[in-house]
């Protein structure tokens, strides 16, 4: 029970509020992958062996895992941003439970058709 | 057939903090959670307090939290719409407590005149009165059945977070006025909800539409009310 001048927040957790609170962590995540990215590519600039040993890192298996979980959070975050869109223009409010838990399954799938060529070359490198 | 009614409960001129107080109450077939509540306070406890009036879903008095979502009392059956045998019962989430399940609703009426929900017609009126055909009611058949009960801007995150918000029940409004045919104020009223208070602040959550005891689809009339300010734009 929260209560603090006199309001309270608690509420039952709806399929949209959990949509919403995934999307934004998700761009939350985009982010901060965005940054890494730029940190990553601007090793170009000490050249190709300072270059090399970031790439090292980014070769290791817990970056091959991250990896798969960054193709699930962009999957979910665009698959999610047409879901909005059809709420915004296609009258989709009144199915935006059917169309989060479309978003949902499709993501799985993709997840886990996507991850196989990741962990194909986790498998190659040992 | 025995239910636990566990009553938010708080008086601000005799108790420091709010608490809740369980009451057992013989429940029948298509008993209300307003009967039950009546029952409480006509036969065990005569200082519960709460607001009422129809029993039938057309007053809009007696919107609550009643296990942990908001709806109205008297549209609750304490058999078939509650399978649990404790039922949960709160004031409306997101408004000032004024007593037990009595909110402030103030700010919801304020927010709801920022809409200028009135016909503004600047045409001289007919002799009789302004007609409406059956095909341009349809656009705001559904958007008219609002008995202002404030559920769904209870149940709304972006209202929670911002008090300025306009919520779903005064866009619901607006779309109501904008989209009748008889209207002519379409555009001052866009401006006002063309505002980051106004819909653009709906993350479309829909917590509204759950909430909504006239089954009004509330976060799609927000959608077209934006898909009209676009459309003023192009």
């Amino acid at each position: 029970m929260r209560y603090k001048d006199g309001y309270d927040f608690s509420y039952k957790l709806s399929v949209g509020q959990v949509a919403w609170i995934l999307h934004r962590l998700s761009g939350l995540a985009l982010m901060f992958y965005l940054g890494l990215h730029i940190w990553v590519i601007s090793n170009l600039n000490g050249g190709p062996l300072a270059f090399n040993k970031v790439m090292e890192l980014l070769n290791s298996p817990v970056f091959k895992i991250l990896e798969i979980g960054l193709w699930g959070v962009i999957l979910y975050h665009v698959l999610n941003g047409i879901r909005l869109l059809l709420i915004d223009f296609a009258g989709g409010a009144k199915y935006h439970k059917q169309l989060f838990w479309v978003v949902f399954l499709i993501v799985l799938i993709l997840t886990v058709l996507g991850a196989i060529p990741f962990l194909h070359h986790l498998g190659g490198l040992k | 057939m025995k239910k636990r009614f566990e009553i938010f409960r708080y008086n601000p001129e005799t108790d420091k903090k709010p608490y809740f107080k369980s009451y057992e109450v013989e429940v029948y077939e298509g008993m209300t959670l307003l009967d039950a509540l009546n029952y409480i306070r006509w036969e065990i406890d005569g200082t519960l307090t709460y607001r009422r009036s129809c029993r039938s879903a057309i007053c809009g008095s007696c919107a609550m939290k009643i296990n942990g979502r908001t709806y109205l009392a008297c549209k609750t059956q304490v058999i078939k719409d509650i399978k649990s045998d404790h039922i949960k019962v709160e004031p409306l989430p997101g408004y000032e407590i004024i007593k037990d399940l009595v909110v402030d609703m103030d700010n919801f009426f304020d927010k709801l005149k920022r809409t200028k929900p009135y016909h503004i017609t600047h045409k001289a009126p007919p002799e009789k009165e302004r007609l409406q055909s059956p095909e341009d009611f349809k656009f705001i058949n559904e958007a008219a059945d609002c008995i202002l009960c404030g559920a769904c801007v209870s149940a709304c995150p972006s209202s929670w977070a911002g008090k300025d918000y306009l919520g779903p029940a005064a866009l619901l409004k607006a779309y109501k006025f904008c989209a009748d045919t008889r209207d002519e104020g379409a555009d001052e009223r866009l401006a006002i909800v063309n505002d980051k208070n106004g819909v653009w602040r709906c993350h479309y959550t829909a917590n509204c539409m759950d909430a909504c005891p006239k089954d009004i689809k509330i976060t799609d009339y927000i959608a077209r009310l934006r898909n009209m300010l676009v459309q003023n734009k192009l």
